[in-house]
């Protein structure tokens, strides 16, 4: 069963995008922030995709995104963003920093489902 | 309480930034969102017995009432995910809204900093999170900057009402 590693700050976020995965068939991690995120991936984490909000205390979205794109066991995991930045700019400095894919909160659960479908392997 | 003019408008910032907090945590829609998903759950199980009743009784007509109560319910609790999945994003994003005004009215009731350094637009522009946040922020800026420009005086042009920057 494919597994999603999923940060956002917002508990009620976390629980909300865990609720959807869950029953769309999928594993949950979860991570607070990008920090705890890049620890549970040093602990041994290998999710088949992530999911990650932006805008996050201790280490935001984009340096999480950099940060994983540096380490061997996740340089190819489709990472897609979830946030409420719809601005270009953010944009441009996530698919820089190796983002899979964006989407612009609020999205419907079916968007999120059909996103990760086509970035996880067949 | 007496004081200075200029402690006085800290006072109000640091009232402010308090009150703003507070209302940011009664906006808080996750009991609402917990309910919703409480009301998806509590369905399902419905439907569960429902779908049991029919299979149980031997009357066509309830059996087929069965079916399309079940049918119903399926499409009434997708709604209801769906609806409460929508909730919580929308929740994010205004506390992360609501967020950068304490910030920012923190910022201003700092009492050590010299008037005119605490924010500026710029740093507050840094603290968005979306991009509405930066279209209201440019609109402001635009009322701002007519509200304050000179009259204007004769052959004076005015037709581009934009700022510099």
């Amino acid at each position: 069963m494919p597994s999603i590693l999923v940060l956002d700050d917002s508990a009620t976020m976390v629980m909300s995008l865990s609720r959807v995965l869950k029953k769309a068939g999928y594993d949950v991690e979860t991570a607070g922030n990008g920090q705890e995120g890049m620890s549970k991936l040093a602990a041994g984490l290998k999710p088949s995709a992530i999911l990650t909000d932006l805008n996050m205390p201790q280490m935001d979205g984009i340096a999480f995104i950099k940060e994983a794109r540096k380490s061997a066991s996740t340089r190819f995991t489709p990472i897609i963003v979830l946030t409420t930045e719809s601005g270009g700019q953010k944009r441009d400095e996530a698919r820089v920093a190796g983002a899979s894919a964006w989407l612009t909160k609020p999205t419907e659960p079916n968007e999120l489902l059909s996103t990760l479908k086509q970035l996880l392997p067949k | 309480m007496q004081f200075t003019s200029e402690a006085s408008e800290h006072l109000v910032c640091a009232v402010l930034a308090a009150q703003v907090a507070e209302l940011r945590d009664r906006i808080d829609g996750s009991a609402t969102v917990e309910l919703l998903w409480r009301t998806s759950e509590v369905l399902m199980q419905l439907s569960d017995l429902v779908r049991e009743l029919a299979t149980r009784c031997h009357d066509s007509e309830l059996q087929a009432q069965c079916t399309t109560v079940v049918a119903a319910e399926a499409e009434v609790s997708r709604s209801i995910e769906s609806l409460a999945f929508e909730q919580a994003q929308r929740n994010d994003f205004t506390c992360q809204t609501v967020d950068c005004v304490v910030t920012a009215l923190e910022r201003l009731a700092v009492t050590d900093g010299p008037v005119g350094n605490r924010i500026s637009p710029d740093e507050l522009a840094a603290l968005y999170v979306s991009e509405e946040q930066r279209k209201v922020h440019d609109a402001a800026t635009r009322r701002f900057v007519i509200g304050v420009s000179p009259a204007p005086t004769g052959g004076d042009c005015h037709g581009d009402e934009r700022p510099g920057g």
